[in-house]
């Protein structure tokens, strides 16, 4: 897009080495254009995918993983096209992916959730299941031993035969993750994986993550909330407003770049060096970094709390 | 939830607390089912038929009803409880089972109550059970695309559908030879050396022990957790790499073949099958089984079919108030046990007031200083 080429020039890494490239993507609901022409490329590392409610960023996830067609566009995963593949072929070319609210079988244990990740993986059918064969027998164990090593990085093994329903919410989180995981994808897509997980959950989720990465070069995409959490995290940044990509490239690029922080905040606002942001006309106290306002809710409830008299700044 | 610092940590869910003996839950399961149902042949030679009827005779009938419904349920179990398709086609397959073994098997120089096809018991069996699978399969293609409501009015439809060509018999095809709604004699297959009502027990145990067999097998692997996916998780099971629609064809195909085995137990047992059986009243005795004893819970079909046929034998007399009661069952069961019978154990072993009992009684033998 022109305005990310105006904006962020020499910004964007190589494209050879990208895992998954979307092309132009168009997307509409009825008459309700969701995403009109976005241009990405995922390298493996940790890429962030921002922006506001509703700029589309679920359904680029959508179109990738299958369940929403896309108008125009391309989407290639190591240069294959990926939308002519069926939903579980895609799977088995290395997609992952997580939803914003856990979705696990709550009356079965972590274990058997944790293992629905391997199914495509699994060489040996039902019928020799059936017949219990000792090579599906061998099999399942083996997915059991790589399940429990990727629970245990989770912190989780100690709950695999529990049931997940009793899990906590952000427990469960952490299981998707890792049932994400250990299905061996080369490209995970993670959407929202921190949202209602305690600071300790967010710690190992972390951690996690970071490991996996680096021993198998994953290419991890994460759409978040958390500021904080996806500028630490992610050395690649991308913006989505409304449909369109406004902003690409590095953490501190990104959140100074004027036009994020425009769709973030409304007019009034500007960006320092380090990333942080200050009203024009009255530069604010330190903690109030561009976090805050997604994790509390609207923006006036925010920033009216130390404004007193100066409250609605940025008229 | 406390932590347990067992290295290494085991792959599979231990046995529950108290049991010493060192094998996961899995084994100790499948351990005692194979010694329950090794235990069953015993009980009309030994003459424990008594709770179900005070004639040996009856008693020993009645056990094997239990066991041709619970194989039913059985694969019922697998459809609904487990895939959360609820397809309904189950009372027309288990007719499909009924007749076709009776008109495969039967001699084809009898009279027109009882003439067929000559064909052995054994090999009429797998034939008509695999057919009925198949037809299982085709119905599921399309009904797979339906949800809930609408997919239960499609495979009610074509269960009907099934007892209709029944009825009709030479309407459709000459060579049906179901003698219509009249009804038609079922050839009995003995087991040499048994007699009548013995031969049937052993047959409808066998076809139970196979459909609980192949069931606990499945459940407890791979086939149980995916299709517990296709049920909850249905949305987001693409992304797994399960095809949802496999997998709910896969239960349709078991579920059918189960109710046609168990179709043709319960006719060598009842010896005459007459369409009126298999309306839509079979579909709910099966729907109570399956509800009252616990939807998607292992030991839910047995145990439903258990109080279902006592509930029958009981009720014998007055059929009226079989269903007066099997209504009030369902409405309790629903209200008190929503996970049926088969969760009583542990709901009650969960229960307040036993946990606290279990305390006492500890505190009590505690002598510890």
């Amino acid at each position: 897009m022109s305005v990310v080429e105006a904006s962020s020039p020499g910004a964007n890494p190589v494209d050879a080495v990208a895992s998954l490239a979307v092309d132009d993507l168009h997307v509409a609901f009825g008459g309700n254009r969701v995403l009109l022409g976005v241009d990405l490329q995922f390298a493996p590392g940790f890429n962030g995918l921002i922006g506001p409610n509703g700029a589309g960023k679920t359904t680029v996830f959508n179109v990738v993983s299958g369940y929403v067609r896309r108008s125009q566009g391309a989407v290639r995963l190591h240069g294959k096209d990926l939308l002519r593949m069926s939903r579980t072929r895609r799977v088995k070319a290395g997609i992952g992916r997580t939803f914003q609210a856990p979705r696990l079988i709550l009356d079965a244990t972590v274990m058997e959730n944790t293992l629905l990740g391997r199914h495509h993986l699994f060489r040996w059918g039902h019928f020799a299941e059936l017949l219990l064969l000792p090579q599906q027998r061998r099999e399942e164990t083996e997915a059991r031993q790589i399940c429990m090593d990727m629970l245990d990085r989770f912190g989780l093994a100690d709950f695999a035969h529990e049931e997940a329903g009793n899990l906590s919410l952000g427990s469960q989180k952490l299981v998707e993750v890792a049932r994400a995981l250990v299905a061996d994808p080369t490209v995970v897509l993670l959407d929202e994986p921190a949202a209602g997980l305690g600071a300790d959950d967010v710690t190992v989720l972390l951690r996690g993550l970071r490991e996996i990465q680096a021993e198998r070069d994953l290419c991890v995409i994460i759409i978040e909330h958390d500021l904080q959490l996806v500028t630490s995290l992610c050395p690649k940044i991308s913006v989505l407003h409304f449909g369109e990509i406004i902003s690409e490239g590095s953490p501190e690029h990104v959140t100074s770049d004027p036009a994020v922080i425009e769709a973030y905040l409304g007019h009034g606002f500007e960006a320092e060096e380090g990333g942080e942001i200050h009203e024009v006309e009255s530069p604010l106290s330190e903690h109030h970094h561009i976090d805050h306002v997604e994790e509390e809710g609207t923006l006036e409830e925010v920033w009216t709390e130390d404004d007193g008299p100066e409250k609605g700044g940025s008229s | 939830m406390e932590a347990s610092n067992t290295t290494p940590r085991s792959l599979y869910p231990p046995a529950p607390p108290g049991i010493t003996i060192n094998l996961s839950r899995e084994q100790l399961t499948t351990f005692g089912i194979f010694l329950f149902l090794g235990l069953l042949p015993w009980i009309p030679i030994l003459g424990w038929t008594d709770i179900f009827d005070s004639s040996n005779n009856f008693g020993r009938g009645n056990l094997a009803f239990v066991f041709a419904y619970g194989a039913a349920a059985v694969g019922f179990n697998l459809l609904v409880g487990y895939s959360g398709t609820l397809g309904l086609a189950v009372a027309g397959l288990f007719a499909l089972g009924a007749y076709g073994t009776a008109v495969l098997s039967a001699p084809s120089d009898a009279r027109e109550a009882l003439s067929g096809y000559d064909w052995p018991f054994f090999l009429a069996l797998p034939v008509v059970c695999i057919a009925a699978a198949i037809i299982g399969v085709l119905v599921g293609f399309p009904a797979a695309r339906l949800k809930g409501f609408f997919l239960a009015i499609a495979t009610l439809a074509l269960g009907e559908l099934i007892v209709t060509i029944i009825r009709l018999d030479d309407d459709v095809w000459s060579g049906l030879k179901t003698n219509g709604g009249t009804g038609k004699q079922v050839p009995q297959f003995l087991i040499p050396g048994l007699d009548r009502i013995l031969s049937v027990y052993m047959l409808s145990l066998g076809a139970l022990v196979l459909m609980m067999v192949a069931y606990m097998v499945l459940t407890n692997r791979r086939l149980g957790r995916t299709l517990k996916a296709v049920r909850d998780i249905d949305i987001a099971t693409g992304p797994l790499g399960i095809s949802s629609t496999y997998y709910k064809l896969v239960a349709f195909g078991l579920s059918a073949f189960a109710a046609a085995l168990a179709g043709a137990m319960w006719a060598q047992n009842s010896s005459f099958a007459n369409p009126q059986t298999f309306r839509t009243r079979l579909l709910v005795f099966l729907l109570v089984v399956l509800i009252v004893g616990g939807l998607g819970r292992k030991w839910g079909p047995l145990i439903g079919a258990v109080f279902f046929v006592f509930l029958r034998q009981k009720l014998q007399d007055t059929q009226k108030l079989l269903f007066l009661i099997l209504g009030i069952a369902l409405i309790l069961s629903v209200l008190v046990l929503p996970n049926g019978i088969a969760v009583l154990p542990k709901q009650i072993r969960d229960s307040r007031w036993v946990k606290d009992l279990q305390r006492r009684l500890e505190s009590l033998l505690d002598f510890s200083p």
